[in-house]
C-alpha cells in the first residue's frame, strides 16, 4: 500500500470529519484526493500536525480531529505524544503514514525501523492499532469508529513514485476555510 | 515585573476571553505562569514549537489564545512563527521573558538577549515591553492585535538576578 492509497481510503471513511495533514507528500495526497474545507494543509513547519490536531481537539470536543502524520514528521516532535497523551482528547485520532523515510525529501531514512513508534505511542497512553495491508486498514477503521481516543494509528506504506500535484490554496485562505469550517 | 502585576495580567487577559495559555515555563514569567496553574487554563508543553502548533489548533478553532516562553525559546521558534503563524496570518500572542536583557545575566543567555529587539524586528514580529506602569496599555494593545488577525509579543525583561 502506498500513501495515496491509504490516504483515500481513510478520507472516505471520516466523511466530513476535519484533517490536519503534515507537510509535504502528505497534505499533497490529501489536496489531491479528498479537498474540502476543513482540511488544514500544512507546507511548512515540519513536525507540528500532531499539536495542531490537538489544539483543535481540544476546543471542539463534539467533532472528531485526524491526524495525518509522517514518521519524519512524528520524529521532530516526539514530545507531542506526550502532551497528547497527558492531555488525553478523546476525540483525536492520529493516523501516521510510516514509509521508515523521508520520502518527500528524496527518500532518506528515518529511524522507525529500528525503534518501534508504536510502542512509544502505547506507553503515552493511546489506544494503537497498525494496519499493515488495505483491507487491515478498512476493518480497523471500523473497529476505531466507536472507539474513544487518543488513537494512535500507524499505517505503513511503501514509497512510491507516483507525486500528487502541489496544494494551490494560498496559506490564508486554507486558514479561512478551516476557521469556517470549524 | 512585580508578582502582583504578573498575576494581573493573567486576570486581564482572561477577563477578555483568552481561552488557553500554552507555553514552556520560564522563570520570569513564573507569576503568571502560576496564575495560569491555579487556574486550569494551561498546556505545559515539551519545547516552543509545539506550544505554538497547540495555540494555532486553537486559534483555528476560533478561540483566543496566548504563548508564553523564554527568549532562548523563542529563537528556537524562528522558523515556526515564520512559517506557520505568519505564513498562514494566525493571530496570536505571544508573551516572551527576556533573559539577557542584563548584560551581567547568566552567560547561556548573553548572545540571543543582546540580539532579541533586532530578532522580533528582523522576522517583522510588532512588539511591546510589559512594565508595571504600561501592562494594562500594551495588553490592549495586543487584544487589538489578534482582533485585527496579526500576531504580536509581549516582552518581560528580567531585571534581577538569583
Amino acid at each position: 500500500m502506498i500513501r495515496k492509497e491509504a490516504v483515500k481510503i481513510i478520507s472516505e471513511k471520516i466523511g466530513e470529519n476535519p484533517i490536519v495533514s503534515a507537510n509535504g507528500f502528505t497534505s499533497r495526497d490529501v489536496f489531491e484526493v479528498n479537498d474540502k474545507e476543513s482540511n488544514f494543509y500544512m507546507i511548512g513547519s515540519m513536525g507540528l500536525a500532531s499539536s495542531i490536531g490537538l489544539g483543535i481537539a481540544i476546543t471542539k470536543p463534539k467533532k472528531r480531529i485526524f491526524v495525518f502524520d509522517g514518521d519524519g514528521n512524528i520524529l521532530m516532535n516526539l514530545g507531542s505524544l506526550v502532551t497528547i497523551g497527558s492531555t488525553k482528547p478523546k476525540n483525536l485520532v492520529h493516523v501516521v503514514f510510516d514509509n521508515n523515510s523521508h520520502e518527500s525529501t528524496g527518500s532518506q531514512p528515518t529511524n522507525s525501523s529500528n525503534v518501534s513508534l508504536e510502542k512509544i505511542a502505547k506507553e503515552a497512553h493511546y489506544k494503537v492499532f497498525v494496519a499493515e495491508s488495505q483491507s487491515n486498514l478498512i476493518t480497523i477503521l471500523k473497529k476505531i469508529k466507536k472507539e474513544s481516543g487518543p488513537i494512535f494509528l500507524l499505517v505503513k506504506i511503501s514509497n512510491s513514485k507516483e507525486r500528487s500535484k502541489r496544494v494551490s490554496w494560498k496559506p490564508k485562505t486554507i486558514r479561512d476555510r478551516v476557521m469556517k469550517s470549524l | 515585573m512585580n508578582e502582583k502585576n504578573q498575576r494581573a495580567v493573567f486576570k486581564y487577559f482572561k477577563k477578555k476571553k483568552i481561552s488557553k495559555f500554552v507555553g514552556v515555563p520560564d522563570s520570569t514569567l513564573k507569576h503568571f505562569i502560576d496564575e495560569c496553574i491555579n487556574n486550569k487554563d494551561v498546556i505545559i508543553a515539551t519545547r516552543e514549537e509545539e506550544a505554538i502548533g497547540i495555540a494555532t489548533g486553537i486559534t483555528l478553532s476560533n478561540k483566543s489564545s496566548l504563548v508564553f516562553m523564554q527568549n532562548a525559546g523563542f529563537a528556537n521558534s524562528i522558523s515556526t512563527i515564520t512559517s506557520l503563524v505568519q505564513l498562514y496570518q494566525i493571530p496570536l500572542i505571544f508573551l516572551i521573558g527576556w533573559r539577557g536583557y542584563l548584560s551581567d545575566d547568566a552567560p547561556e543567555h548573553l548572545k540571543i538577549g543582546k540580539i532579541q529587539p533586532e530578532l522580533l524586528k528582523i522576522i517583522g514580529l510588532k512588539s511591546k515591553v510589559l512594565t508595571d506602569t504600561n501592562w494594562k496599555t500594551n495588553c490592549d494593545w495586543a487584544l487589538k492585535q489578534i482582533k485585527e488577525k496579526k500576531s504580536c509579543a509581549l516582552i518581560i525583561r528580567r531585571m534581577f538576578h538569583d
